[in-house]
């Protein structure tokens, strides 16, 4: 099929794929890549993949365990499990944490598809009906209403409408969950308030905590390994103090001078928690941020506990008991450093998982203040704790908004006023602040790479972040000016470095991408030569 | 003198649904704690609404006063629910059909107010002048509101039965719950027809405020249908999703709008110290069922 015509009803009939992404109808790009062949072509899945995986939404497989049925029974069983966890999900002792907004959502939804333009997946497919944003949320609707409500019981599909709860609509559900990366955008143009992203995320839930269903990346490699080993990258406490020695004899060769990164001091006004992410595959930024600190003389500590050097917290993507798990670790870590306060690094997801999330899970003496990096970078800026040159950074810069700090926390200005300050070229993304669009690599598609799933990230997720980059820098588009998207995030920038691989955007256009702490340092008069590099 | 089965059917559903609404707000509001979940902008945040700014943006947020303002979250919320503002910025062609009916219902409510005004001007107090007043309203917004919501009904009905996309996430229900609409704002108007001057609906209003002291007028066949089919509505309509004015208080103000900090010792942290102390029924194998969220918390193998 297309897949403009797709009814709901059809989530529950076996097919082979319900939807085949091609590329002549996916959204356009601006120049240069308005003109065929500028972007690689899609793949069909492997035919061994279908034998163990779920294929039959569109062809790509996000949940790389299998949990096909291959019996009646084992289907029935499926079904069966669904339908005990979503009892839980809409029941005050299953769902506290989010049964009201759950609720709300589930009754009024109007079908008014108001939300529909808003969502970048649904229009960067070219509007394909599985990826609209009430689709997944009203087959939730329907089975909740037909399966678990006296009216749907009584009156059948005059109710609930037209649905069948089969192993294919269970199966299909569960990959479209991961269809959306919960960016909530649909949610600010909704007339009543209702949250499709909320539902996306409560479906994830059912199938992890009822069902022990989710992608591996985020599960078994991500809250599974964090909790075990201390963080999701792998990394262990010795691992990390060896990297922060590495990183300080870098920041010796880029400042002239050592800095002693200070690491598990008691007493600290600030623990800084970065994604451990960064220290890995972007250790400039924690370097940056040691640099910035210690100019600034503030009063600073990292831990090396397991958990305590990675601030990530993947449950807040799929699993409410996963999430309170790893943030009381992080304050307890916290509590035994004796710190006045934690500070979240340039990481989205964390910020909103510790400071907003749990914030209604953490009380007593794990109740420690807990706040963004951003308004103290700002603070360093605005009371020139730190003497910066501009025109070190004259070149165009864009700001990627990451939709946890900025939509879903309110911190727009501190980053803003701070680019303005040290970017002469700067300029913003059209939509921007709080009505940004997610990189496409939210709610844990940044780092989910199994089998084909990085091709539909490519192509359909991130697609609408690629065409605002080079909307942002139409005016120097000419690849013998260098540029700069700016992403204050460690998981968009994981996101926006798969759109400059995929697209060859710093090939043909000069491209590149980074933190902010980053244009921060570059700007420093004492540094002799650029902290950036390209 | 006395009550009429047609009265007392206009006296039951407005009870009917009264108490069903209250019933509907009390089933909200007793819902538990939840996790936070706001979304930007937040109205009531002085001085940063207008960007979508929070207090989050602050160093040290916890030791500062929070600024919000009553009056943002008034005048948004107004923009919502008398202009539908939402569906005006993001789906305008809806917007055409959507407003008047809303509009109109809005103006049909206030036609019902003030029948009930000059009912109680006519049988508790007299104030001639306020009362020619309120005649000339009524003409107004019974006349206005009466066009303008069969109009937006008929061309939201025709909309959810054309256009591909609402049609397929249209239900049977959804359906009737137009028509059912449609067809009292039609019979309405045929009453009307007949009345255009609203005098049986006045007169029928004064006699339902005086509680049988005052004698209700004759009415045709067709308006006792109308004010039947009218009584059917008010009950019908809080047990549906058209309650949603209910709902739409809370998706706001207790979930999108709410960002109340649980700081140390507040009456929050209390309740968040007793929600996390529940026992917790999922199965999954990385879980413990039965034990306490705490406990969840606390213990990992």
């Amino acid at each position: 099929m297309a897949g403009d015509e797709i009814k709901i009803e059809d989530i529950s009939k076996p097919s082979k794929q319900m939807i085949k992404l091609r590329l002549e109808d996916l959204m356009p790009l601006p120049p240069p890549y308005d003109k065929p062949g500028m972007e690689p072509e899609l793949t069909d899945p492997k035919p061994e993949w279908r034998e163990k995986y779920v294929t039959e939404l569109d062809g790509y497989i996000a949940i790389d365990v299998p949990f096909k049925p291959k019996t009646k029974e084992e289907e029935e069983k499926l079904v069966k499990s669904f339908l005990e966890g979503l009892q839980k999900l809409v029941s005050k002792e299953g769902n506290w944490t989010f049964l009201q907004p759950l609720l709300l959502s589930l009754e009024y939804c109007a079908k008014c598809h108001t939300c529909s333009e808003a969502c970048p997946i649904y229009v960067s497919s070219g509007r394909k009906e599985i990826y609209r944003p009430t689709y997944r949320a009203e087959v939730l609707r329907r089975i909740w209403k037909r399966y678990l409500t006296p009216a749907g019981k009584t009156f059948g599909k005059f109710v609930s409408g037209d649905i069948e709860l089969n192993g294919t609509t269970i199966m299909r559900l569960a990959e479209l969950a991961y269809r959306c990366t919960l960016c909530r955008r649909c949610t600010q143009t909704c007339p009543i308030g209702v949250d499709n992203g909320l539902i996306t995320h409560e479906i994830r839930k059912l199938f992890s905590q009822e069902m022990g269903i989710a992608p591996k990346a985020i599960h078994e490699l991500g809250t599974v390994q964090h909790l075990k080993v201390g963080s999701s990258t792998g990394m262990t406490p010795d691992g990390i103090k060896d990297i922060i020695e590495f990183i300080e004899d870098d920041i010796e060769e880029k400042l002239g001078r050592r800095i002693e990164i200070p690491v598990d001091e008691k007493g600290a006004d600030i623990l800084l928690i970065h994604n451990a992410g960064e220290f890995l595959s972007w250790p400039e930024n924690p370097a940056a941020f040691a640099i910035l600190f210690e100019e600034a003389g503030i009063s600073w500590t990292l831990s090396s506990e397991a958990l305590g050097y990675d601030g990530v917290n993947y449950g807040v993507w799929y699993d409410d008991v996963q999430l309170a798990r790893i943030a009381v670790r992080h304050a307890e870590i916290a509590r035994k450093l004796d710190v006045n306060k934690i500070v979240i690094g340039e990481c989205g997801h964390a910020h909103k998982a510790l400071t907003v999330i749990a914030d209604r899970v953490l009380h007593d003496e794990l109740n420690i203040p807990r706040e963004s990096c951003l308004p103290i970078l700002w603070d360093i800026v605005r009371k020139k704790k730190l003497n910066l040159d501009p025109e070190k950074n004259n070149f165009p810069v864009t700001l990627h908004d990451p939709c946890n700090i900025v939509r879903l926390m309110g911190i727009v200005e501190p980053q803003r006023k701070i680019l303005k300050e040290i970017c002469p070229q700067f300029r913003e993304m059209s939509p921007n602040g709080v009505y940004n669009y997610c990189c496409g690599g939210g709610s844990g598609f940044a780092i989910m790479n199994s089998m084909n799933f990085p091709e539909w990230r490519a192509k359909v997720s991130v697609r609408m972040k690629c065409k605002q980059i080079l909307s942002a820098f139409q005016d120097c588009i000419d690849p013998s000016i260098d540029k700069y998207v700016c992403a204050p995030c460690s998981n968009c920038k994981g996101a926006i470095r798969d759109i400059l691989e995929h697209y060859q955007l710093t090939q043909n256009c000069s491209i590149y991408y980074g933190g902010l702490v980053e244009l921060m340092v570059n700007a420093m008069v004492d540094l002799e030569e650029p902290f950036l590099e390209f | 003198m006395g009550i009429s089965a047609l009265q007392l059917s206009s006296y039951v559903a407005f009870a009917v649904f009264v108490i069903v609404v209250a019933a509907k707000w009390r089933k909200w509001a007793s819902m538990p704690l939840h996790l936070r979940w706001e979304l930007y902008p937040v109205p009531h945040e002085a001085g940063k609404h207008h960007y979508g700014g929070s207090y989050l943006e602050e160093v040290d947020w916890w030791k500062k006063p929070r600024h919000t303002t009553l009056a943002g979250e008034l005048k948004d919320m107004l923009a919502e629910m008398l202009f539908i503002k939402r569906v005006y910025v993001y789906k305008r062609p809806l917007w055409w059909l959507t407003y008047p009916f809303h509009a109109g219902i809005y103006l049909i409510l206030v036609w019902f107010a003030l029948l009930v005004v000059h009912g109680i001007l006519n049988v508790y107090v007299s104030i001639p002048a306020l009362d020619s007043i309120v005649k000339v309203l009524i003409q107004i917004t019974g006349t206005i509101g009466i066009i303008a919501a069969t109009l937006g009904c008929l061309g939201l009905l025709f909309r959810r039965l054309s256009d591909s996309a609402m049609k397929k996430y249209s239900s049977g229900v959804e359906y009737f719950n137009l028509l059912f609409i449609l067809v009292v704002l039609l019979t309405g108007i045929a009453v009307w027809m007949n009345d255009t001057s609203f005098e049986n609906a006045m007169a029928y209003m004064t006699a339902l405020v005086s509680f049988g002291s005052v004698e209700a007028p004759q009415l045709s066949q067709l308006a006792q249908f109308h004010v039947v089919l009218m009584a059917l509505l008010w009950m019908y309509i809080p047990f549906t999703k058209m309650s949603h004015f209910v709902g739409k208080y809370f998706t706001f103000h207790k979930v999108l709008w709410e960002d109340e900090p649980n700081l140390r010792g507040s009456k929050l942290e209390a309740k968040v110290r007793e929600a996390v102390r529940q026992r917790m029924p999922w199965s999954a194998p990385h879980l413990k069922k039965g034990k306490t969220w705490l406990e969840n918390a606390a213990e990992v193998e």
